[in-house]
């Protein structure tokens, strides 16, 4: 009975965020990876929102990244947890703003949270991405893990998704993320730290305020400071950058 | 020889409790809620994906670290999650893994004095000796900075606290902590802050300030956090600790010896809680803060039995019991006998002052984290003991 409900709502919030979409046909990135999405996320939604203002760029709010959480997502809807009725009202309030809401952001910046084979298909049936970007493709257990392979074939359909005018930006220092390369029509950029990566971080140094590196991109070099510690924040930091520079 | 680790006074309590039909329980801190369904839920889904059978990292899982670090920036602490968080099986493991990797055999771990029980039975796990730094009861159980920095010696490396402290709900302010952060530079020591009570600060409209905040430390600081008591999730035994890559690296070889890592389904329902369950967490801290009213209101009525400060946060009250009372009702077994009496007269747990250091003395930990039923019934319970024990009842 509960995955009946769940699977009608599913139905619903899909149907009500492809009118929504279709209607004010949105510029959408899309931030897929094990990890890091959200910082990714975040940093472009900042960098975005400097350049085109506040209200025309939205993202996901909190981890509205899947099957329920996207639509959520898209529609600026809360969820409604474990409460059915909160769940029918949430059903009526998104008719309505997929058939008549006039306001809408010119661009969505969507994390797309990936665990299982179909994920992806699913995602891509409501969203369009016009750039999507792969943070990394990682395990958080101790044995070999076939799931990254699971995962890669998701990215994989991901990739061969983005339409040739699109982009996708790639981690350079994840072999697996690296490798979707060779899967997409789309315009390829890759950041990291390697020598082979198209926006590349140099001279990282870390000290009490947090970390300084050196961007290279596009033959320019800027100097960074950020105030977050570790690496994770460095490649967020530059694939939003890309994102900036290249829209 | 290692020193003898007894049980903790405060499970031992709850040990003699279990075996009295129909004792209330004001000892142990456990809260009377249940875990909140949206982090029962996503255990569950967790299960039921096939995710939680195995080992993860052991440091734990890349989405439940990163979940952590994301948490921390809200509150201005900045970690890095691949290499300064730790999933930890509850924060005493946390504490011990650190103090294990930190000292060696005879060295000092200063802790003030009164504070949590099991603060001492960690560093004697790791051999370390601990030191008390009194509080200044007078001045709400506030840190005295002249009295720290007078014992520390040669040999002392750390201090581990909690702010806020438990058993005496205070909240260390500022300026004390940052002339603590002074001291730790001066005299190169490791300070180990447990801040599992922080979500439930009641009076104060600024949020707790923690010394994680404080960037130029935190090559010697260890933070530490429980979901036991914010989350009500403490069989789930489930923390974490977050501190500069180098300690990590040093705590992780320890932590990764004790437990391999944390248990795998308390670390999906513990990013749930993260993801989920704030409003879970300010619905309790209003039920904490009306039995803390309550307990104090009820503490009136017993006035010429306790006298207390009330506290700021946690959910713990630590009254002294008065001299004569003292006297007549436990005469030469000083706050131990007096709690083992109200336990076997007045079917009321609680835990003796003497548990949480020497200056803890005379006095008794009541947890408030328990129903107002259980409250109530306990104040009933001791206003009749009292009253029979031939002291008077004051109704004002």
């Amino acid at each position: 009975m509960k995955n009946l409900f769940k699977k009608i709502i599913q139905h619903y919030l899909k149907l009500f965020t492809k009118i929504i979409l279709w209607r004010h046909k949105p510029f959408i990135v899309a931030v897929a990876g094990s990890t890091n999405k959200t910082t990714t996320k975040d940093y472009i939604l900042k960098f975005l929102r400097e350049k085109y203002g506040e209200k025309e760029v939205r993202g996901n709010p909190k981890s509205y990244n899947t099957e329920i959480g996207l639509p959520l997502a898209i529609l600026y809807l809360n969820s409604g947890e474990s409460s059915a009725l909160r769940w029918l009202k949430i059903l009526v309030q998104a008719k309505i703003r997929a058939l008549f809401g006039r306001k809408f952001p010119k661009k969505l910046v969507l994390e797309f949270g990936v665990e299982e084979k179909g994920d992806m298909k699913y995602l891509l049936e409501m969203v369009r991405p016009n750039v999507a970007i792969v943070t990394n493709i990682e395990g958080s257990y101790t044995y070999s893990n076939s799931g990254l392979e699971k995962i890669f074939e998701e990215m994989k359909i991901m990739a061969e998704n983005i339409p040739k005018d699109g982009y996708i930006l790639l981690n350079a220092d994840d072999e697996r993320v690296n490798g979707l390369k060779k899967h997409t029509k789309a315009k390829t950029f890759t950041y990291g730290f390697s020598e082979n990566a198209d926006a590349r971080a140099e001279n990282l140094k870390t000290d009490a305020q947090g970390q300084t590196f050196g961007f290279v991109f596009q033959g320019k070099k800027e100097f960074v400071r950020i105030k977050k510690y570790g690496r994770t924040n460095i490649y967020a930091w530059m694939a939003a950058k890309v994102v900036k520079n290249i829209l | 020889m290692s020193e003898k680790i007894d049980l903790s006074p405060i499970k031992e309590m709850e040990l003699r409790a279990s075996r009295i039909p129909g004792v209330v329980s004001l000892a142990q801190g456990v809260p009377s809620f249940d875990t909140p369904e949206t982090v029962k839920s996503a255990a569950i889904e967790a299960i039921e994906k096939g995710k939680v059978a195995k080992y993860s990292l052991a440091p734990g899982t890349l989405e439940f670290r990163e979940a952590i670090a994301q948490h921390l920036e809200k509150e201005n602490k900045f970690f890095d999650f691949e290499k300064e968080v730790i999933a930890t099986a509850g924060s005493i493991e946390a504490i011990t893994a650190t103090l294990l990797a930190i000292i060696e055999p005879g060295d000092e771990v200063l802790i003030p004095d009164p504070t949590y029980t099991s603060y001492q039975s960690a560093i004697k796990v790791a051999r370390g000796v601990p030191v008390f730094v009194p509080l200044d009861e007078k001045n709400h159980w506030a840190l005295d900075i002249e009295k720290f920095e007078k014992l520390i010696t040669p040999r002392t490396r750390a201090f581990l606290f909690c702010n806020p402290n438990n058993p005496t709900g205070t909240v260390f302010a500022r300026n004390q902590l940052h002339a603590l952060a002074q001291l730790a530079i001066k005299h190169n020591l490791y300070i180990l802050s447990d801040e599992v009570y922080k979500d439930f600060v009641f009076d104060s409209g600024e949020k707790l300030y923690s010394l994680a905040e404080l960037r130029g430390i935190r090559d010697r600081l260890v933070y530490i956090y429980s979901f036991s008591k914010a989350y009500a999730m403490t069989g789930w035994r489930i923390a974490y600790l977050a501190t500069h890559q180098d300690l990590s690296a040093r705590i992780l070889a320890v932590h990764d010896a004790l437990v391999t890592c944390a248990p795998v389904i308390s670390q999906f329902a513990a990013q749930a809680a993260l993801e989920m369950a704030d409003k879970e967490v300010m619905r309790f801290r209003n039920y904490f803060r009306k039995r803390r009213d309550l307990i104090c209101k009820r503490l009136d009525k017993l006035s010429h039995v306790f006298e207390y400060q009330k506290p700021d946060s946690a959910y713990f009250v630590f009254p002294r019991i008065k001299k004569d009372i003292l006297q007549k009702i436990a005469p030469d077994g000083g706050s131990w006998q007096f709690a083992i009496e109200l336990l076997e007269k007045a079917k009321v747990a609680t835990v003796p002052g003497s548990a949480f250091g020497p200056n803890g003395e005379n006095h008794i930990r009541m947890c408030f984290g328990r129903s107002e039923e259980d409250i109530n019934l306990a104040f009933d319970r001791m206003e009749k003991y009292f009253n029979e024990q031939g002291t008077k009842i004051n109704d004002q």
